[in-house]
C-alpha cells in the first residue's frame, strides 16, 4: 500500500484546484486519493445492510472537485429551464448565474473543506440550480433536486441569489435532505429552516472570513429593496429585529422558546420559530469565539450528519444532542460544550443546570 | 386567498369580491369549475409557497407546487386582478 505523507484533507484540496498552475499536483492528488481508497469502486449490491459501520468504512470515498450546472428558467414556472453554464464553461455576462455559480463553489467547499463531506450527499452529488423561476418571483426553494431562485419583484425584493446565505441556505436543506431528514413541520421543520440558516450564514462567514464577532448574523442582508425598511429576511443575532416595516410589517421571529407560535400556516410556522434555535446558534457560536464555522458549526454538523437525530426531532432533543455531540467532540464540560448547554438554557430550550 | 412560507417566511394577502368584478361572471364560472382539492398533498419542498385560499364557504390549503389547472388560474387571477 502506498503511504502518502499529504493528510487526506490537503490532498482532496489540492484535487479540487483548478487553476492551471497546480494541474499537475491536482491530478497526482487526485491518484493519490483513488489509491488510499481502495473500495470507491464497489458496487451496492456487494455491501453489507444499510446502517452498520461496515458499510460506512466500504463507502468511504475520496471527496470529489465540485461539479456545478446552471439553468435559466426564462421566467416561467418549468423546471430544470435551459442549460447555461456546466464544467468547463467559461462564465456568462449574466449576474445571476454567476451568483448561482459562486455560491455553489462556497457551499460545496465549506461542507468539503471544513467538515469532510462529499457534496450535499456525501456522495458527491452534482450541484444544479436554476435562476430566473417565474416572472418577479419573490422566492428561493429547494425541490428535493436542485436550488431555485427567483429574479424578485424589485419592488420588496432584488433578486435571491444576490446574497451568499441565502445560496448556502438551499443547499442545506439538501444536506438535511440526505441525513436527519426533518420533518418539514412543527418543530422538527424549524429545526430543518434553523440548519439551513446556520449554514448559509458560515457559508457567508466563511466566504468573507468573518469570525463570530465580526459577522452580521444576518440571513439575506441586502435582497430587499431600498424602499424597504429593513436590512435582511432574518436576524439570528437579534430575531425579531430584521425589519420594520410599513408594509411588510415587524419581523416575527421569537427570540425564546416563549415566544414560540403555535400557527397553521407555513408547516406551523417553520420560518417564525426557527429564531429560537437560530439565536441558540447565535449565543453558542459568539461565546466559543473565533470562526463560527470551525468549532460551533462543527458541533452543529455532527449533530446533523451524526446519524442520531430522527425526522420528528423536537427542540430539546436537538438541543440534547448539539450538548452531547460538544462533548463528544470538545470534552465534556470543555469551553465548547459549556458555551452550547449554555446557549440552550438561554433561549429556553432546556432547563439552566444549578451548579453542582 | 393568503400566501404564507416562502424562504422570506413573509404573509400576504389578496381579496377579490366576484360581485363587485366588471367581469363577474368570468369569475363565478371559474369558481364553479373549481375541482375538490387534491386530497393527496405533495411532500413538502422547503421554502416553497403554501396557499390558503377561501372562496365562499369553501377554504383549501394548497403547496404551490399542487397548484394546477383552475386553482392555478384562480391564484394568478386574483393575483393580478389585486395588483390593478
Amino acid at each position: 500500500m502506498m503511504c502518502s505523507i499529504i493528510p487526506p484533507y490537503l490532498l482532496r484540496h489540492l484535487a479540487s484546484v483548478t487553476d492551471p498552475a497546480f494541474a499537475s499536483a491536482a491530478a497526482a492528488a487526485r491518484a493519490s486519493l483513488g489509491v488510499d481508497r481502495p473500495f470507491r469502486s464497489i458496487r451496492t449490491s456487494e455491501l453489507p445492510p444499510p446502517g452498520g459501520s461496515a458499510r460506512q468504512a466500504l463507502l468511504a470515498r475520496a471527496i470529489e472537485p465540485v461539479t456545478r450546472t446552471i439553468y435559466d428558467a426564462g421566467n416561467l414556472e418549468e423546471l430544470p429551464g435551459t442549460r447555461v453554464r456546466g464544467a468547463d464553461d467559461e462564465p456568462t455576462d449574466d449576474t445571476a448565474v454567476t451568483e448561482a455559480w459562486d455560491g455553489l463553489g462556497h457551499t460545496h467547499a465549506l461542507f468539503a473543506e471544513q467538515y469532510d463531506r462529499a457534496s450535499i450527499d456525501d456522495r458527491n452529488l452534482p450541484l444544479d440550480a436554476t435562476v430566473h423561476f417565474g416572472r418577479d418571483y419573490d422566492n428561493a426553494f429547494w425541490d428535493g433536486e436542485r436550488m431555485v431562485f427567483g429574479d424578485g419583484d424589485d419592488i420588496v425584493f432584488r433578486r435571491m441569489t444576490a446574497s451568499v446565505s441565502v445560496i448556502g441556505h438551499e443547499l442545506t436543506h439538501g444536506v438535511t435532505q440526505y441525513s436527519a431528514n426533518l420533518e418539514y413541520q412543527g418543530q422538527p421543520g424549524a429545526l430543518n429552516e434553523s440548519l439551513s440558516d446556520v449554514f448559509g450564514a458560515l457559508v457567508e462567514q466563511r466566504a468573507l472570513g468573518q469570525d463570530a464577532a465580526a459577522a452580521s448574523w444576518l440571513i439575506g442582508a441586502g435582497l430587499f429593496t431600498e424602499t424597504v425598511q429593513g436590512e435582511a429576511i432574518r436576524s439570528m443575532k437579534a430575531p425579531g429585529t430584521a425589519y420594520d416595516d410599513d408594509v411588510l410589517g415587524t419581523d416575527p421571529q421569537p427570540a425564546h422558546l416563549n415566544g414560540y407560535i403555535e400557527t397553521s400556516d407555513d408547516y406551523g410556522g417553520v420560518h417564525l420559530n426557527s429564531g429560537i434555535p437560530n439565536h441558540a446558534f447565535y449565543l453558542a457560536a459568539t461565546a466559543i469565539g473565533g470562526n463560527a464555522w470551525e468549532r460551533a458549526g462543527q458541533v452543529w454538523y455532527d449533530t446533523l450528519a451524526g446519524g442520531g437525530l430522527r425526522p420528528a426531532t423536537d427542540f430539546a432533543t436537538f438541543a440534547v444532542a448539539t450538548a452531547d455531540a460538544a462533548s463528544v467532540r470538545f470534552g465534556e464540560r470543555s469551553p465548547e460544550h459549556v458555551a452550547v448547554a449554555e446557549a440552550w438554557a438561554a433561549v429556553g430550550v432546556i432547563a439552566r443546570k444549578t451548579s453542582s | 386567498m393568503t400566501r404564507t412560507g416562502g424562504f422570506a417566511g413573509l404573509t400576504a394577502t389578496w381579496t377579490v369580491l366576484v360581485d363587485e368584478q366588471p367581469d363577474s361572471d368570468e369569475w363565478t364560472r371559474l369558481v364553479a369549475a373549481l375541482p375538490l382539492a387534491p386530497g393527496n398533498k405533495p411532500a413538502p419542498q422547503p421554502d416553497r409557497y403554501v396557499y390558503r385560499i377561501q372562496v365562499a364557504r369553501r377554504q383549501v390549503t394548497l403547496p404551490e407546487q399542487a397548484l394546477d389547472g383552475p386553482w392555478r388560474e384562480l391564484v394568478d387571477r386574483v393575483q393580478e386582478r389585486a395588483a390593478d
